[in-house]
């Protein structure tokens, strides 16, 4: 807690270096960061509970401002919690020890769209959207396609190394990025490497990606564009059980990469799916979309078809897939899905072909065993040749009506199931991130290399003042 | 306990709405400052907050004032919700428990002394130009083009000298309620004003709406407040559709591009008169963000309190313009008109439907 002068002190400074009016210390301003997309946030303000609040909010507008709030933090040891879109779901951008809020979002210019080196360059305050519109209006495309694409920032999604749908042509955000501006805590402003490809010791912009605000603030990026597809074709299919869905899979991304793979397993395909999409007869739905160029399409989509038919799989046409992709978006919407006051949370993994099944069923039988209360329900998005991730879900509809009690279960019910993950193979997290939410399960799944993480944080923020109790740092 | 009197409807929304962000990306104001709390969501968790009483009803009346009611995150919201709807009743509640901010006060009290929010006379380029003899017609050009939009009401006025109409202007008549509703919600004020107006339109056989924002008001709000309108009640764009004989106009080559206002294009659901109007005269060459999905560019009552900003959502809107080479915009809005009027980039024009219209008469 600060005395009155020190706080007024601080004040001044930070006023000098991003603007008076971009530094707040309104109680508006506290309040809407002070609850993000975290289930606990959301419960405990909910609940009538005050969530932890900064101290100051400021929104520098480039690299030199931000520099110039970390020098300022560092000197009074002052906490400083980086905010992009506070859509994530780990409670990764909540002051949880007051200090400074630093809001990205003025950090909004987008500063070229360079159709020969096909990237953007733009503030990481940009929403994704926004620089979608960007690549849209000259006739390309981000192929970013997160259900958060309007709320979250591109910093944000690369501090929480972020996917969206159409990944398994285009890649996740780590593959989508060239060049990051990054300002580390000490207020240094860093270049990374021109071009992500190289053999100039480490990747700088991997070290970055995934630290949540831990290790530094990433202030611009070069973000890549695609060219529109000339065609994207949707194709649903029904397989009986997901180990012949898996199957079929795994041949398939050994012949070519579809856009967009989601299979949905059979309690979700009767429950959301029907609901949303429509489908009702019993099985694990499977959309796909093939897009590229007309003529390929045409070859991968005749391919697909009768590998899937090997595998018993029922093609459902196109209509479900179209359907599918138009409601994307409504799946998260409040009240068209999970909603509050039901405890909800989403434990995704990702693990090979010859984990992922079985890291399925362990984390279904270990939640609905040891929580009776629980509805477990997944599907599985985001494919490569040798894997893909498991967006796994538990539903708890009636938690108890004490905020303490209500956040022992769900923190209870994580354990379980992020620890049978691992236990199998698996990942803490696949693109949701770590945050406060999964801290503590770092070290259980590093053991000693953990101490890399630690090492960096040590040498880049000393006074570890940079987003404190996130990513277990 | 709830803290608020709002009614379950707005209650609900804020409740369910504060849990989502899907809107951010089309707040005009949350673009222009770039502030989380200028989001729906904000406002939303700000109002159920307060509403659960873990903080007082001044926190979040700034905020509240920072929405333009421009709906673009209600025509965005797949689940119907509508954060206009808990905004406008919980300024009635700020009004009501005094805690309006100096800065709306202002204006409200221009109101009472001077009967338009600005406090200002008629500028007298137009007080002798306005038509104030009685006939059938009564044109309400509305208090933002009235006493701060010179142009628009001369463009007006020009058009329907060309259309030979024989009409009226009343300056009482231009205050429909909608500044006292974007003000203070719904209070005996506003609706007192509403129904004045009314009594005025009612001694017409045709009223000629010029403001969309007002013939939003009058096409829901007044209904919904058991106002009657018992005559013949037109927008503008379409009265100018019924005489455009009278006008010997000439299409030519030129590309325009409609910067669609909120109240047409999302409330009333209007966004293809103008359109057809554009194109006895020119191409219609179309803005990215365009229809429903329009960005707003500017309003006048805000500019009155946080000036900077709308200059700032004015600007963001002529970026789209350069993004898709949109030289010459139309608008049917006073307000937006000015705003933009303001912010106009080199090699790039904004104009009103009639001068568009007037620049193509022969
Ligand atoms: C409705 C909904 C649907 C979602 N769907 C998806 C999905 O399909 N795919 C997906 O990947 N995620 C999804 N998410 C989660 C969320 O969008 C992502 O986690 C996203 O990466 C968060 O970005 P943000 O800008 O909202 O970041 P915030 O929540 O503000 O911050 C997240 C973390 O990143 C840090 N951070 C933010 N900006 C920076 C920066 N510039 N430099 C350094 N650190 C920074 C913060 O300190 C925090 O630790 C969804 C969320 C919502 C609300
Ligand atoms: S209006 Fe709809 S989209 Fe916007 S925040 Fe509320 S619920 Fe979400
Ligand atoms: S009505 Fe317009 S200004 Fe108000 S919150 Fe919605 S989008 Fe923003």
């Amino acid at each position: 807690m600060l005395n009155e002068f020190l706080f007024t002190q601080i004040l001044t400074e930070l006023e000098d270096a991003v603007g008076v009016e971009n530094c707040s210390v309104k109680e508006i301003d506290k309040l809407t960061h002070s609850v993000d997309y975290f289930w606990l946030s959301r419960m405990w303000a909910d609940r009538g509970r005050q969530m932890p609040e900064a101290d100051f909010v400021v929104s520098p507008k480039n690299a030199q401002e931000v520099s110039k709030v970390l020098k300022i933090a560092n000197y009074y040891k002052l906490p400083v919690t980086t905010w992009g879109g506070g859509g994530g779901t780990q409670g990764g951008a909540i002051p949880v020890c007051g200090g400074i809020v630093l809001d990205t979002k003025r950090m909004n210019q987008i500063y070229e769209i360079n159709t020969d080196g096909m990237y953007i360059e733009c503030g990481a305050g940009a929403i994704y959207k926004h620089i979608e519109i960007a690549a849209n209006e000259k006739g390309y495309a981000t192929m970013h396609y997160p259900s958060s694409l309007t709320c979250s920032t591109v910093g944000g999604f690369l501090a929480h190394r972020g996917i969206g749908v159409v990944s398994t042509k285009y890649g996740k955000i780590d593959d989508m990025v060239l060049q990051m501006e990054i300002v580390l805590p000490n207020g240094d402003i860093i270049y990374t490497s021109p071009a992500p490809k190289h053999a100039a010791g480490p990747d700088l912009n991997q070290i970055f990606i995934g630290s949540e605000g831990t290790l530094g603030i990433i202030t611009k990026a070069q973000i890549r564009i695609y060219e529109q597809p000339e065609v994207r074709r949707f194709r649903g299919f029904l397989f009986k059980d997901m180990s012949s869905a898996f199957k079929a899979s795994k041949e398939i991304l050994q012949k070519f990469k579809p856009s967009c793979m989601r299979l949905y397993d059979n309690a979700e395909t009767a429950s959301l799916i029907k609901k949303i999409v429509g489908v009702e007869k019993p099985g694990a739905f499977m959309n796909i979309a093939i897009e590229g160029v007309k003529e390929l399409v045409d070859v991968e989509e005749k391919i697909l078809l009768e590998t899937f038919a090997k595998y018993g799989a029922e093609d459902l046409g196109s209509e479900y897939g179209e359907k599918w992709w138009q409601e994307k978006i409504t799946f998260f919407y409040p009240g068209h899905m999970m909603d509050l006051p039901q405890c909800f949370g989403t434990m995704d993994t990702i693990a090979p072909f010859d984990k992922i099944e079985k890291i399925y069923w362990a984390m279904k039988n270990a939640i609905e065993t040891k929580y009776p209360q629980a509805r477990f329900i997944a599907h599985f998005s985001h494919w490569y040749e040798w894997g893909c991730m498991v967006y796994d879900r538990f539903i708890v509809d009636n938690p108890p009506e004490d905020p303490v009690e209500a956040m022992k279960l769900h923190n209870a019910i994580w354990n379980t199931g992020v620890r049978t993950a691992i236990a199998n193979g698996g990942v803490v997290n696949d693109h949701h991130g770590v945050g406060i939410k999964l801290g503590r399960l770092m070290k259980e799944q590093y053991g000693p290399a953990m101490q890399v993480f630690e090492g960096l944080k040590d040498k880049l923020d000393p006074n570890h003042i940079m987003n404190p109790f996130k990513l277990g740092l | 306990m709830k803290k608020l009197e709002i009614s379950e409807k707005a209650r609900q929304q804020a409740n369910s709405c504060r849990f989502c962000w899907m809107c951010r990306h089309v707040c005009p104001i949350g673009n222009a400052t770039g502030q989380e709390r200028n989001t729906a969501r904000a406002r939303a968790l700000g109002v159920s907050v307060v509403d659960r009483g873990a903080e007082d009803l001044s926190v979040i009346v700034d905020n509240i004032y920072e929405c333009t009611l421009c709906g673009a995150c209600t025509n965005n919201c797949v689940t119907g919700w509508d954060p206009k709807i808990f905004i406008q009743e919980v300024k009635a509640e700020i009004a009501l428990k005094g805690l309006l901010p100096e800065y709306v006060k202002t204006l409200v009290s221009n109101m009472q002394t001077t009967g338009n929010a600005y406090g200002l006379e008629l500028d007298p380029a137009i007080g002798n130009i306005l038509p104030v003899k009685k006939s059938d017609t009564l044109l309400v050009l509305g208090q933002d083009a009235l006493y701060k939009s010179v142009d628009s009401v001369k463009g007006a006025v020009e058009l329907m000298n060309k259309m030979h109409i024989d009409y009226t202007v009343d300056e009482d008549a231009c205050n429909t309620g909608s500044a006292l509703y974007f003000l203070l919600g719904k209070v005996g004020e506003t609706v007192e004003a509403a129904k004045k107006a009314a009594e005025i339109f009612n001694e017409y056989k045709t009223v000629v709406i010029y403001d969309p924002v007002d013939l939003d008001l009058i096409k829901h709000e007044y209904k919904e407040w058991g106002i009657e309108v018992k005559t013949k009640v037109v927008a503008f764009h379409d009265f100018i559709k019924e005489n455009l004989t009278a006008l010997s106009l000439t299409k030519g080559e030129k590309a325009y591009s409609v910067q669609d206002n909120y109240a047409y294009a999302r409330n009333l659901d209007d966004s293809e008169t103008v359109r057809e109007l554009v194109k006895t005269v020119g191409t219609n060459k179309e803005i990215f963000l365009n229809r429903k999905l329009a960005n707003m560019a500017g309003s006048l009552l805000m500019d009155a309190y946080m000036h900077d900003v709308q200059v700032d959502v004015a600007k963001i809107r002529w970026q789209d313009a350069k993004n898709m080479d949109c030289h010459t915009l139309v608008t049917e809005n006073p307000a937006e008109y000015e705003m933009l009027k303001l912010t106009q980039p080199e090699g790039y024009n904004v104009i009103t439907l009639e001068m568009m219209l007037l620049e193509n008469c022969k």
